[in-house]
């Protein structure tokens, strides 16, 4: 039971306090509600290119950090299509010296034509690692706009292409900072060695004097229903062919996320899954094989990725595939195996609580989904999923008017 | 906004409290457990360690099939049932094969550990490495291997490792494809009976441990015996160069890895945790010389990182980055010439400041939990050290000096014996 409380300032910004005294450190997590999905078509990667340069220094720190290192502190940031989240660990005694660098980013960001010039530099260097220079690494690049023709989803948070991030100006960056970063805008959660009496002290001194920006927030386009199956084959220089299949879904706010994640689950968790089981280790089709559900704030996707073994058409893989997913949809599963998967949330569930970062994080991301108390609450939201929900939920998503696949050709001889 | 005060608060000293020392148990067999226990949630950590890793191999692939092949099949289990199991208990395991040891890490729920120990006892002490699945294995290694291939990363790791050891020592040897030919289900058995034996192994269990579990262990694996097997000592020896540049190409490759590093001191030498501190200024976090200068200053790569690491015969340093074409001489030139500073110019006071602070900061991090403990406790044990390591480790943090940085670097980081390999286009 992860106990917490929870307040709000004048100026909108949510905290939550979790006080753990097994520790000496405390966690910070401040997420901000804006990732690449904010993003205009045009001017793609914008929110994780700004991730980068809030470590810039701003109006009253020159350098971000220096002084957390000095403090003993740690600390990290992520973008995804949904969030950017920032997060430090240190010493508790030394916490205070954290909501002086994080609040004095959320409004006084240098953005020096210097600073961005390189960091420009870096994520295109950032882009090429991870994505261009590694064998099937666009697949999931062009993945997305298969499945995604007008929703934002489309594009992968590093950004459409180099150029968009070649071609962004100071001024778009200066645009996009102002009108998202704002205490309004973020869930600033806090955990470990320190009580709730003192973090809304330290809340109220630090972040209760930075102003809200009233959010302008563009509607996001919605995305259309698929109707029809959508295939493409990509030739490439890699060593063998891979299978790539992308089906849309619910969002994570919805009544069947559970039930969808044990479906996956059932299908690609751990080395009992049914796909693993059938086609890895029993036919030798594939080498490799997962499946898993995207967390999105908008409806989001089912992914499977496959590599094949040698000798095997990609064909006939992805028919494989579909006998396993369309035994799923026919046959009710058994109550051993639908238990096993929900052990399996239980013990992850378990294991992530133990580290006050990963609880930070929880509680500001549930706190974002309508309510941090999803922390303690979601172990029996997938306990009560029945039988026939997961049934269900297989024929209402996996259906094959929903899908779209690649298959990634191998073009090497070996 | 801006007409708030809005100073630095103060910074209080980083300072590592007391580390916990584990309790050790002794199975009636003589297998040491060490317990590390802490009130957090009911999850157990169990690290199942051997002195099996790739050092006790004669050829390439095997110590590593040995330890996949653990959970593809045992005297009660076929590889199905076996997943099936650890899967119904929520049993996270983690296959560990490493250069010196090897073994299994598994995190049990409380409820269920009497029945995870069985299973583990099972994985460990009864597989049976049918070949059908063994051939399954070999399958799909060589095809991950082809695929490592294709990546720059690997190219130069790999090389970097065959230069420091040699082509024929098990720290440096890169298997090649017929070496996948080799590896028979008699090869194994005959690795297995060797080095997973009771009397080769060490537990260290961490989480919330009730007075019943070390019984539950008793039970599980008290009553095994080794068998009295002759182990011949291997007659591999180190055959590395120092000061060999190599360039790998790697055609379409759009970066280049650049791996530069020599051998070193293992932990059980005296100079090394002084050396960790001249690794961290050089390239061992955020703020690091390397990373200042090649990704904040110069914008030349995603990120470059220097690491000191040992080994039970040796030890290394390597520094590792990836950079676009174009800049790979660049980057090159200026790992040297932050080397050659290093050799030089004294630390700074302010620079020496937030180096000390950000390791002790680290330190609290490593010793932060039962797992976290188990971690840090497995990295002293594993060369006959204890907890004492660390307390040497903070002291020279707090009062290194810069000469004392000099003279390190000048002795361990000698230019002329760094190899340099480079994977993809110049």
């Amino acid at each position: 039971m992860v106990r917490f409380e929870r307040f709000t300032l004048e100026n909108g910004l949510r905290v939550i306090v979790h006080e753990d005294r097994s520790t000496p450190l405390a966690a910070m997590n401040l997420l901000y509600n804006v990732g690449s999905r904010r993003e205009d078509e045009e001017m793609t990667g914008l929110a994780h290119l700004l991730e980068h340069l809030m470590f810039g220094g701003s109006a009253n720190v020159p350098e971000f950090d220096l002084p957390l290192q000095i403090a003993g502190g740690e600390n990290n940031a992520f973008t995804n299509n949904d969030i950017t989240d920032y997060y430090i660990t240190i010493p508790a005694k030394n916490l205070e010296t954290a909501f002086w660098l994080e609040s004095d980013r959320m409004t006084g960001l240098n953005l020096t034509q210097e600073t961005f010039d390189i960091q420009k530099s870096v994520v295109i260097e950032e882009f090429k690692q991870r994505y261009l220079n590694q064998p099937y690494g666009d697949a999931m690049l062009k993945l997305r706009p298969l499945a995604y023709k007008v929703h934002p989803y489309k594009w992968p948070t590093i950004g459409m292409d180099i150029s968009h991030i070649e071609n962004v100006s100071l001024e778009d960056v200066k645009k996009f900072y102002s009108s998202h970063y704002s205490p309004g805008n973020a869930i600033l959660s806090l955990t470990g060695n320190i009580s709730p009496d003192i973090a809304r002290e330290m809340a109220e001194k630090w972040f209760g004097p930075v102003e809200s920006n009233p959010a302008s927030e563009v509607a996001i386009p919605v995305e259309p229903e698929q109707t029809g199956e959508r295939i493409i084959t990509l030739k490439r220089d890699v060593p063998s062919d891979a299978l790539y299949k992308a089906w849309h879904i619910c969002k994570r706010d919805h009544d069947d996320f559970h039930a969808l994640d044990l479906v996956t689950d059932i299908l690609a968790g751990g080395e009992s899954g049914r796909l693993y089981t059938r086609l890895v280790r029993k036919k030798n089709i594939f080498s490799e094989i997962n499946v898993w559900i995207t967390s999105d704030l908008d409806p989001g996707l089912a992914v499977l990725t496959g590599k094949l073994m040698k000798g095997v058409d990609l064909e006939s893989a992805d028919r494989a595939v579909n006998e396993v997913i369309d035994e799923l949809k026919n046959k009710p599963v058994s109550i051993t195996e639908i238990n096993k998967v929900k052990n399996r949330f239980e013990s992850s569930a378990l294991l992530s609580n133990t580290s006050i970062l990963n609880k930070a994080m929880s509680l500001s991301f549930y706190e974002l989904l309508g309510d941090a108390g999803r922390i303690n609450s979601e172990v029996e939201s997938y306990r009560k999923v029945g039988q026939s929900r997961i049934t269900d939920s297989a024929n209402r998503y996996f259906a094959t008017s929903n899908c779209s696949t690649i298959y990634y050709q191998s073009t090497l001889k070996t | 906004m801006n007409n708030l005060k809005r100073n630095e608060p103060q910074v209080m000293p980083v300072e590592p409290g007391s580390i916990p020392l584990p309790d050790l148990y002794i199975l009636r067999n003589g297998v040491p457990v060490y317990i590390i226990s802490s009130d957090t949630e009911d999850i157990i950590r169990v690290d199942f360690i051997f002195k099996a890793g790739q050092i006790h191999e004669d050829l390439p692939l095997l110590s590593s099939s040995v330890n996949m092949m653990l959970t593809e099949g045992s005297l009660s289990y076929t590889s199905e049932q076996m997943s099936k199991k650890l899967d119904y208990y929520g049993a996270f395991i983690n296959m560990t094969c490493e250069k010196d040891l090897a073994g299994l890490t598994i995190y049990a729920l409380s409820r269920h550990f009497g029945k995870i120990m069985e299973l583990s006892r099972e994985i460990l002490f009864c597989p049976l490495f049918p070949a059908r699945e063994l051939a399954n294995l070999i399958k799909k290694r060589l095809q991950w291997y082809r695929i490592n291939r294709e990546k720059v990363q690997n190219l130069a790791t790999e090389m970097f490792f065959e230069s420091l050891f040699g082509k024929t020592h098990p720290y440096g040897r890169q298997a090649g494809e017929p070496d996948f030919g080799n590896i028979t289900p008699g090869l194994l058995k005959d690795f297995h009976l060797k080095y997973y034996s009771p009397g080769n192994m060490t537990v260290i269990i961490s989480g919330k441990i009730s007075d019943k579990i070390p019984q539950v262990l008793e039970n599980s694996f008290g009553d095994l015996q080794s068998g009295n097997v002759y182990i011949e000592r291997s007659a591999a020896y180190m055959s590395g160069s120092a000061g060999m540049k190599l360039l790998l190409t790697k055609p379409g490759a759009i970066q280049s890895a650049i791996r530069i590093g020599s051998t070193s001191i293992s932990k059980r030498h005296q100079d090394y945790p002084a050396l960790k501190i001249v690794n961290t200024v050089l390239g061992g976090y955020f703020g690091s010389r390397l990373m200042k200068n090649l990704r904040e200053e110069k914008g030349f790569t995603y990120g470059i990182q220097s690491v000191l690491s040992s080994l039970d015969l040796s030890g290394f340093t390597v520094i590792s980055t990836e950079t676009g074409s174009g800049n790979t001489r660049n980057v090159v030139d200026e790992i040297y010439k932050e080397i050659s500073d290093l050799h030089t110019k004294p630390v700074e006071a302010d620079e020496l400041r937030v180096v000390r602070n950000y390791m002790l900061g680290q330190m609290i991090r490593m010793f932060d939990g039962p797992f976290a403990l188990a971690e840090s406790f497995r990295a002293v044990w594993q060369f006959g050290l204890d907890n004492s390591y660390y307390h040497r480790f903070a002291e020279k943090i707090k009062t290194i000096s810069p000469d004392e940085i000099i003279e390190l670097a000048r002795t361990y980081y000698k230019t002329e014996e760094l190899n340099e390999i480079i994977a993809g286009p110049l």
